[in-house]
Protein backbone atom coordinates (compact mmCIF):
# COMPACT_ATOMS: atom_id res chain seq x y z
CA UNK A 1 0.00 0.00 0.00
CA UNK A 2 2.75 2.68 -0.16
CA UNK A 3 2.11 4.16 -3.42
CA UNK A 4 -0.88 4.99 -1.92
CA UNK A 5 -1.51 8.93 -0.55
CA UNK A 6 -2.43 9.20 2.93
CA UNK A 7 -5.49 11.15 2.47
CA UNK A 8 -6.47 8.57 0.39
CA UNK A 9 -6.07 5.44 2.51
CA UNK A 10 -9.83 4.28 3.45
CA UNK A 11 -9.04 3.93 7.32
CA UNK A 12 -13.13 4.00 7.50
CA UNK A 13 -13.50 1.55 5.22
CA UNK A 14 -11.56 -1.38 6.43
CA UNK A 15 -12.46 -0.65 9.48
CA UNK A 16 -16.12 -1.59 8.13
CA UNK A 17 -14.40 -4.87 6.56
CA UNK A 18 -13.22 -6.12 10.02
CA UNK A 19 -16.78 -5.69 11.33
CA UNK A 20 -17.68 -7.67 8.76
CA UNK A 21 -14.84 -10.11 9.57
CA UNK A 22 -12.86 -9.62 6.20
CA UNK A 23 -9.39 -10.72 7.90
CA UNK A 24 -7.39 -8.85 5.49
CA UNK A 25 -8.63 -5.62 5.99
CA UNK A 26 -7.06 -6.03 9.36
CA UNK A 27 -4.06 -6.97 8.26
CA UNK A 28 -3.92 -4.02 5.55
CA UNK A 29 -4.14 -1.68 8.82
CA UNK A 30 -1.70 -3.53 10.56
CA UNK A 31 0.69 -2.99 7.58
CA UNK A 32 0.27 0.48 7.22
CA UNK A 33 0.16 1.39 10.93
CA UNK A 34 2.02 -1.05 13.00
CA UNK A 35 5.60 0.67 13.45
CA UNK A 36 3.63 3.88 14.34
CA UNK A 37 1.31 2.01 16.91
CA UNK A 38 4.15 0.25 18.06
CA UNK A 39 6.65 3.71 18.46
CA UNK A 40 3.46 5.44 20.32
CA UNK A 41 3.24 2.31 22.55
CA UNK A 42 7.15 2.14 23.33
CA UNK A 43 7.24 5.96 24.56
CA UNK A 44 4.38 4.84 26.97
CA UNK A 45 5.53 1.67 28.60
CA UNK A 46 9.23 2.04 27.91
CA UNK A 47 9.72 -2.23 26.93
CA UNK A 48 9.88 -3.37 23.88
CA UNK A 49 8.35 -6.75 24.46
CA UNK A 50 5.37 -5.04 26.60
CA UNK A 51 4.65 -2.68 23.72
CA UNK A 52 4.52 -5.70 20.92
CA UNK A 53 2.00 -7.34 23.44
CA UNK A 54 -0.09 -4.11 23.73
CA UNK A 55 0.00 -4.12 20.07
CA UNK A 56 -1.08 -7.82 19.54
CA UNK A 57 -4.19 -7.18 22.04
CA UNK A 58 -4.77 -3.50 20.96
CA UNK A 59 -5.48 -4.76 17.36
CA UNK A 60 -7.52 -7.94 18.63
CA UNK A 61 -9.47 -5.62 20.22
CA UNK A 62 -9.85 -3.18 17.07
CA UNK A 63 -10.81 -6.15 15.29
CA UNK A 64 -13.83 -7.05 17.87
CA UNK A 65 -14.76 -3.70 17.99
CA UNK A 66 -14.90 -2.65 14.70
CA UNK A 67 -18.75 -2.61 14.57
CA UNK A 68 -19.18 -0.38 17.33
CA UNK A 69 -16.71 2.38 15.63
CA UNK A 70 -19.39 5.36 14.80
CA UNK A 71 -17.96 7.47 11.79
CA UNK A 72 -19.90 10.53 13.65
CA UNK A 73 -17.16 10.55 16.83
CA UNK A 74 -13.96 11.21 14.70
CA UNK A 75 -11.52 9.50 12.19
CA UNK A 76 -11.28 5.56 12.36
CA UNK A 77 -7.43 6.57 12.28
CA UNK A 78 -7.86 8.84 15.35
CA UNK A 79 -10.36 6.14 17.01
CA UNK A 80 -7.44 3.29 16.56
CA UNK A 81 -4.54 5.17 18.23
CA UNK A 82 -6.81 6.18 20.86
CA UNK A 83 -7.44 2.01 21.87
CA UNK A 84 -3.76 1.83 21.69
CA UNK A 85 -2.55 4.52 23.69
CA UNK A 86 -5.55 3.62 26.51
CA UNK A 87 -4.79 0.23 26.62
CA UNK A 88 -0.76 1.19 26.85
CA UNK A 89 -1.80 3.78 29.56
CA UNK A 90 -3.83 1.10 31.34
CA UNK A 91 -1.18 -0.97 31.59
CA UNK A 92 1.99 1.24 33.30
CA UNK A 93 -1.71 2.68 35.37
CA UNK A 94 -2.55 -0.98 36.39
CA UNK A 95 1.24 -2.07 37.47
CA UNK A 96 2.38 0.81 38.90
CA UNK A 97 4.84 0.95 36.29
CA UNK A 98 7.06 4.03 37.25
CA UNK A 99 8.74 5.39 33.54
CA UNK A 100 11.66 6.90 34.24
CA UNK A 101 12.40 10.73 33.17
CA UNK A 102 14.72 11.43 30.41
CA UNK A 103 15.84 14.55 29.93
CA UNK A 104 16.37 14.28 26.34
CA UNK A 105 12.87 13.01 25.93
CA UNK A 106 11.74 16.85 25.03
CA UNK A 107 14.87 17.58 22.72
CA UNK A 108 13.83 14.53 20.87
CA UNK A 109 10.51 16.01 20.42
CA UNK A 110 12.20 19.06 19.30
CA UNK A 111 9.25 21.55 18.42
CA UNK A 112 10.63 21.87 14.73
CA UNK A 113 10.85 18.17 13.74
CA UNK A 114 8.55 17.77 10.50
CA UNK A 115 7.67 13.83 10.21
CA UNK A 116 9.68 12.42 7.39
CA UNK A 117 7.12 10.38 6.35
CA UNK A 118 4.30 10.81 4.22
CA UNK A 119 2.40 7.81 6.03
CA UNK A 120 2.69 9.76 9.10
CA UNK A 121 -0.41 10.02 11.30
CA UNK A 122 -2.40 13.37 11.96
CA UNK A 123 -4.82 15.23 10.66
CA UNK A 124 -4.67 18.91 9.81
CA UNK A 125 -1.24 18.68 11.29
CA UNK A 126 0.77 21.73 9.93
CA UNK A 127 -2.10 23.68 11.69
CA UNK A 128 -1.49 21.68 14.93
CA UNK A 129 2.32 22.53 14.82
CA UNK A 130 1.30 26.55 14.09
CA UNK A 131 -0.92 26.28 17.03
CA UNK A 132 2.01 24.50 19.44
CA UNK A 133 4.29 26.93 18.66
CA UNK A 134 1.62 29.48 19.78
CA UNK A 135 1.25 27.88 23.49
CA UNK A 136 3.36 28.96 26.25
CA UNK A 137 6.37 26.29 26.40
CA UNK A 138 5.57 24.97 29.93
CA UNK A 139 2.10 24.51 28.65
CA UNK A 140 2.86 22.69 25.59
CA UNK A 141 5.16 20.36 27.23
CA UNK A 142 2.37 19.58 29.81
CA UNK A 143 0.41 18.30 26.54
CA UNK A 144 3.54 16.41 25.44
CA UNK A 145 4.09 14.90 28.14
CA UNK A 146 0.83 13.57 28.66
CA UNK A 147 0.26 12.97 25.29
CA UNK A 148 3.49 11.21 24.08
CA UNK A 149 4.82 9.96 27.48
CA UNK A 150 1.63 8.83 28.71
CA UNK A 151 2.32 11.12 31.97
CA UNK A 152 -0.29 11.72 34.52
CA UNK A 153 -0.57 15.21 36.08
CA UNK A 154 1.18 13.91 39.29
CA UNK A 155 3.86 12.67 37.13
CA UNK A 156 4.54 15.85 34.83
CA UNK A 157 4.42 18.30 38.33
CA UNK A 158 6.90 16.14 39.94
CA UNK A 159 9.07 15.96 36.41
CA UNK A 160 9.02 19.87 35.79
CA UNK A 161 9.02 20.78 39.34
CA UNK A 162 5.91 22.44 39.71
CA UNK A 163 3.06 22.62 41.85
CA UNK A 164 0.07 20.07 40.77
CA UNK A 165 -2.35 22.54 41.24
CA UNK A 166 0.00 24.81 38.17
CA UNK A 167 -0.15 22.02 36.14
CA UNK A 168 -3.63 21.41 36.17
CA UNK A 169 -4.11 24.33 35.62
CA UNK A 170 -1.24 24.61 32.12
CA UNK A 171 -3.10 21.77 31.06
CA UNK A 172 -6.56 23.16 31.10
CA UNK A 173 -5.45 27.08 29.49
CA UNK A 174 -2.98 24.76 26.93
CA UNK A 175 -6.27 22.66 25.46
CA UNK A 176 -8.24 25.89 25.66
CA UNK A 177 -5.88 27.99 23.77
CA UNK A 178 -5.11 25.39 21.67
CA UNK A 179 -8.67 24.44 20.57
CA UNK A 180 -9.43 28.59 20.21
CA UNK A 181 -5.91 28.14 17.50
CA UNK A 182 -7.16 25.68 15.72
CA UNK A 183 -10.78 26.64 15.51
CA UNK B 1 -16.84 18.13 35.10
CA UNK B 2 -19.77 20.92 35.23
CA UNK B 3 -21.67 18.90 32.13
CA UNK B 4 -23.24 22.30 31.70
CA UNK B 5 -19.88 24.63 31.06
CA UNK B 6 -18.70 24.39 27.23
CA UNK B 7 -15.15 24.99 28.70
CA UNK B 8 -15.24 22.21 31.22
CA UNK B 9 -16.66 20.09 28.74
CA UNK B 10 -14.00 20.42 26.33
CA UNK B 11 -11.54 19.99 28.37
CA UNK B 12 -12.87 16.78 30.17
CA UNK B 13 -12.50 15.57 26.62
CA UNK B 14 -9.32 16.67 25.84
CA UNK B 15 -7.93 15.37 28.96
CA UNK B 16 -9.92 11.61 28.48
CA UNK B 17 -7.84 11.05 25.28
CA UNK B 18 -4.53 12.44 26.49
CA UNK B 19 -5.37 9.70 29.12
CA UNK B 20 -4.74 12.45 32.28
CA UNK B 21 -7.98 12.06 34.07
CA UNK B 22 -7.99 10.46 37.42
CA UNK B 23 -9.83 6.94 38.10
CA UNK B 24 -12.72 8.53 39.07
CA UNK B 25 -12.93 11.74 36.81
CA UNK B 26 -12.57 9.33 34.16
CA UNK B 27 -14.96 6.87 35.23
CA UNK B 28 -17.69 9.90 35.66
CA UNK B 29 -16.65 11.01 32.46
CA UNK B 30 -17.46 7.63 30.67
CA UNK B 31 -20.91 7.73 32.62
CA UNK B 32 -21.57 11.37 30.81
CA UNK B 33 -20.42 10.21 27.85
CA UNK B 34 -22.79 7.21 27.33
CA UNK B 35 -25.73 9.17 26.96
CA UNK B 36 -24.10 12.25 25.75
CA UNK B 37 -23.60 12.39 21.31
CA UNK B 38 -22.23 16.08 21.45
CA UNK B 39 -19.13 14.74 24.17
CA UNK B 40 -18.30 11.82 22.01
CA UNK B 41 -18.22 14.35 19.43
CA UNK B 42 -15.88 15.76 21.31
CA UNK B 43 -14.05 13.08 21.60
CA UNK B 44 -13.82 12.84 18.21
CA UNK B 45 -12.61 16.15 18.02
CA UNK B 46 -9.27 15.78 20.13
CA UNK B 47 -8.97 12.33 18.79
CA UNK B 48 -7.89 13.74 15.31
CA UNK B 49 -6.69 16.83 16.51
CA UNK B 50 -3.85 15.54 18.65
CA UNK B 51 -3.32 11.99 16.29
CA UNK B 52 -0.73 14.79 14.98
CA UNK B 53 1.53 14.93 17.86
CA UNK B 54 1.90 10.87 17.51
CA UNK B 55 4.04 11.82 14.42
CA UNK B 56 6.73 13.56 16.30
CA UNK B 57 7.18 10.16 17.97
CA UNK B 58 10.03 7.70 16.22
CA UNK B 59 8.37 5.11 14.65
CA UNK B 60 9.85 1.21 15.78
CA UNK B 61 9.52 -2.20 13.87
CA UNK B 62 7.83 -4.78 15.89
CA UNK B 63 8.35 -8.19 14.88
CA UNK B 64 7.16 -10.27 12.46
CA UNK B 65 5.58 -12.29 15.59
CA UNK B 66 3.33 -10.46 16.66
CA UNK B 67 1.32 -10.13 13.47
CA UNK B 68 1.50 -13.99 13.24
CA UNK B 69 0.06 -14.47 16.78
CA UNK B 70 -2.95 -11.66 15.61
CA UNK B 71 -3.75 -13.80 12.79
CA UNK B 72 -3.22 -16.67 14.88
CA UNK B 73 -5.99 -15.42 17.38
CA UNK B 74 -8.09 -14.52 13.85
CA UNK B 75 -7.91 -18.36 12.74
CA UNK B 76 -9.65 -19.65 15.42
CA UNK B 77 -12.49 -17.79 14.61
CA UNK B 78 -12.21 -18.55 10.83
CA UNK B 79 -15.49 -17.58 8.69
CA UNK B 80 -16.79 -16.45 11.43
CA UNK B 81 -18.10 -12.47 12.46
CA UNK B 82 -16.78 -10.58 15.36
CA UNK B 83 -18.66 -10.44 18.48
CA UNK B 84 -19.16 -6.74 18.65
CA UNK B 85 -19.36 -5.84 21.90
CA UNK B 86 -21.48 -2.49 21.81
CA UNK B 87 -20.82 0.02 25.22
CA UNK B 88 -24.73 0.70 24.61
CA UNK B 89 -28.00 -0.60 23.28
CA UNK B 90 -27.51 0.94 20.18
CA UNK B 91 -28.93 -2.24 18.15
CA UNK B 92 -25.11 -1.75 16.27
CA UNK B 93 -23.37 -4.55 17.56
CA UNK B 94 -23.59 -7.39 14.89
CA UNK B 95 -24.98 -10.70 15.98
CA UNK B 96 -21.76 -13.49 16.51
CA UNK B 97 -22.27 -16.18 13.89
CA UNK B 98 -19.29 -17.95 15.75
CA UNK B 99 -19.84 -20.87 17.13
CA UNK B 100 -19.13 -21.62 21.08
CA UNK B 101 -16.27 -23.53 20.43
CA UNK B 102 -14.62 -21.19 18.09
CA UNK B 103 -15.00 -18.48 20.59
CA UNK B 104 -13.55 -21.00 23.20
CA UNK B 105 -10.71 -21.24 21.19
CA UNK B 106 -10.29 -17.17 20.57
CA UNK B 107 -10.44 -16.89 24.37
CA UNK B 108 -7.73 -19.20 25.06
CA UNK B 109 -5.51 -16.88 23.07
CA UNK B 110 -6.77 -14.05 25.13
CA UNK B 111 -5.57 -13.98 28.84
CA UNK B 112 -5.56 -16.66 31.69
CA UNK B 113 -9.13 -15.11 33.06
CA UNK B 114 -10.29 -15.97 29.73
CA UNK B 115 -8.73 -19.57 29.61
CA UNK B 116 -10.29 -20.16 33.22
CA UNK B 117 -13.41 -19.23 31.71
CA UNK B 118 -13.16 -21.52 29.12
CA UNK B 119 -12.20 -24.39 31.31
CA UNK B 120 -15.54 -23.47 33.41
CA UNK B 121 -17.51 -23.08 30.64
CA UNK B 122 -16.72 -26.46 29.38
CA UNK B 123 -17.28 -28.32 32.98
CA UNK B 124 -20.44 -26.12 32.80
CA UNK B 125 -21.59 -27.51 29.62
CA UNK B 126 -20.95 -31.01 30.25
CA UNK B 127 -22.55 -31.33 33.23
CA UNK B 128 -25.44 -29.82 32.00
CA UNK B 129 -25.58 -32.33 29.16
CA UNK B 130 -26.21 -35.59 31.18
CA UNK B 131 -29.33 -33.51 33.32
CA UNK B 132 -32.96 -33.63 31.32
CA UNK B 133 -33.45 -32.13 28.52
CA UNK B 134 -34.28 -28.62 28.95
CA UNK B 135 -33.42 -25.12 26.32
CA UNK B 136 -30.21 -24.21 28.65
CA UNK B 137 -28.50 -21.17 27.74
CA UNK B 138 -24.81 -20.00 28.75
CA UNK B 139 -23.21 -16.22 28.20
CA UNK B 140 -19.85 -14.90 29.04
CA UNK B 141 -20.08 -11.93 30.13
CA UNK B 142 -16.76 -9.33 28.67
CA UNK B 143 -15.39 -6.29 29.92
CA UNK B 144 -15.42 -3.50 27.04
CA UNK B 145 -11.51 -4.67 27.43
CA UNK B 146 -12.53 -7.97 26.18
CA UNK B 147 -11.72 -9.91 29.75
CA UNK B 148 -14.27 -12.00 30.74
CA UNK B 149 -15.82 -11.55 34.18
CA UNK B 150 -19.10 -13.14 35.01
CA UNK B 151 -21.31 -16.39 33.75
CA UNK B 152 -24.61 -16.69 32.93
CA UNK B 153 -26.86 -19.79 33.09
CA UNK B 154 -30.28 -19.56 32.21
CA UNK B 155 -33.00 -22.68 31.63
CA UNK B 156 -36.51 -22.36 30.84
CA UNK B 157 -37.77 -23.52 34.49
CA UNK B 158 -34.62 -22.40 36.35
CA UNK B 159 -33.71 -19.51 38.62
CA UNK B 160 -31.25 -17.45 36.41
CA UNK B 161 -27.87 -18.28 38.00
CA UNK B 162 -24.95 -14.99 37.56
CA UNK B 163 -21.02 -16.19 38.70
CA UNK B 164 -18.50 -14.30 38.99
CA UNK B 165 -15.01 -15.27 37.96
CA UNK B 166 -12.91 -14.65 40.23
CA UNK B 167 -13.12 -11.55 42.53
CA UNK B 168 -14.78 -8.85 41.39
CA UNK B 169 -13.74 -6.29 43.56
CA UNK B 170 -15.68 -3.59 45.59
CA UNK B 171 -18.75 -2.06 44.04
CA UNK B 172 -17.99 1.60 44.23
CA UNK B 173 -18.98 3.84 46.67
CA UNK B 174 -22.68 5.88 46.36
CA UNK B 175 -22.77 3.33 42.99
CA UNK B 176 -24.73 0.26 42.12
CA UNK B 177 -23.87 -2.39 39.56
CA UNK B 178 -27.01 -3.39 37.71
CA UNK B 179 -28.03 -6.69 35.85
CA UNK B 180 -30.11 -6.41 32.83
CA UNK B 181 -31.25 -8.51 29.76
CA UNK B 182 -32.67 -7.90 26.58
CA UNK B 183 -33.85 -10.58 24.06
CA UNK B 184 -32.56 -10.95 20.67
CA UNK B 185 -35.97 -8.70 19.17
CA UNK B 186 -37.30 -6.96 22.28
CA UNK B 187 -37.01 -3.12 22.18
CA UNK B 188 -35.71 -2.05 25.43
CA UNK B 189 -33.83 -3.60 28.02
CA UNK B 190 -35.57 -4.84 31.57
CA UNK B 191 -33.79 -4.96 35.16
CA UNK B 192 -32.44 -7.70 36.72
CA UNK B 193 -31.89 -5.80 39.58
CA UNK B 194 -28.93 -4.69 41.83
CA UNK B 195 -26.03 -7.13 42.39
CA UNK B 196 -24.83 -7.85 45.80
CA UNK B 197 -20.89 -7.71 47.02
CA UNK B 198 -18.57 -9.86 45.95
CA UNK B 199 -21.13 -13.58 45.46
CA UNK B 200 -22.78 -14.96 42.82
CA UNK B 201 -26.65 -14.43 42.35
CA UNK B 202 -29.74 -16.08 41.48
CA UNK B 203 -32.72 -14.18 39.78
CA UNK B 204 -36.45 -16.06 39.81
CA UNK B 205 -37.19 -16.78 36.17
CA UNK B 206 -40.36 -14.82 36.39
CA UNK B 207 -38.36 -11.92 36.11
CA UNK B 208 -37.30 -12.38 32.60
CA UNK B 209 -40.09 -11.15 29.85
CA UNK B 210 -37.97 -14.01 27.69
CA UNK B 211 -35.12 -16.62 26.87
CA UNK B 212 -33.48 -17.26 23.86
CA UNK B 213 -30.53 -17.31 21.83
CA UNK B 214 -28.44 -14.51 21.42
CA UNK B 215 -30.21 -12.79 24.53
CA UNK B 216 -28.15 -9.99 26.17
CA UNK B 217 -27.24 -10.07 29.44
CA UNK B 218 -25.05 -6.73 31.16
CA UNK B 219 -23.97 -5.30 33.81
CA UNK B 220 -24.38 -1.22 33.71
CA UNK B 221 -22.37 1.24 36.53
CA UNK B 222 -25.66 2.77 38.55
CA UNK B 223 -26.21 5.56 41.29
CA UNK B 224 -26.45 3.86 44.67
CA UNK B 225 -30.59 2.95 44.24
CA UNK B 226 -30.05 1.89 40.87
CA UNK B 227 -30.81 3.78 37.72
CA UNK B 228 -33.61 6.16 37.92
CA UNK B 229 -35.05 5.64 34.51
CA UNK B 230 -35.59 2.17 34.11
CA UNK B 231 -33.19 1.89 31.30
CA UNK B 232 -29.65 1.76 31.74
CA UNK B 233 -27.82 5.18 32.11
CA UNK B 234 -23.88 4.12 33.25
CA UNK B 235 -21.58 2.39 31.56
CA UNK B 236 -21.32 -0.78 30.32
CA UNK B 237 -18.56 -2.91 32.77
CA UNK B 238 -19.45 -6.38 31.63
CA UNK B 239 -21.97 -7.73 28.36
CA UNK B 240 -22.13 -10.69 26.57
CA UNK B 241 -24.77 -12.95 25.06
CA UNK B 242 -26.35 -16.36 26.06
CA UNK B 243 -25.92 -19.05 23.82
CA UNK B 244 -27.66 -22.29 23.44
CA UNK B 245 -25.76 -25.07 25.55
Amino acid sequence: MADVAPNSFDYEGLLAACARGERGALKTLYDREARWLMGVAMRIVRNHALAEEILQEAFLQIWKAAATFDAARGSARGWIYTVVRHRALQEIRRTGHEVSFDTEDLENLSDDRQAPDSEAPGIGTAELENCLQQLEPKKRACIMHAFVEGYTHEQIASKLDTPLGTVKSWVRRGLLSLKECLA
Amino acid sequence: MNPADPEDRTVAAAEYVLGTLSEADRESFLTQMAGDRELQAEVGYWQDRLLGLAARIEPVEPSDGVWHRIDAALQFQAGSRPAGIAREYTGQATPSKTSWWNRLGFWRGLSGLAVAASLLLASLLVLQQQEEPQARYVAVLQSPDRLAGWIVQAADREPVKLIPLGDPGPIPQDRSWQFWTKGKDAAAPTSLGLLPAGGATEIPRSRLPDLGDEQLFEITLEPAAGSPTGRPTGPVLFLGRARRA
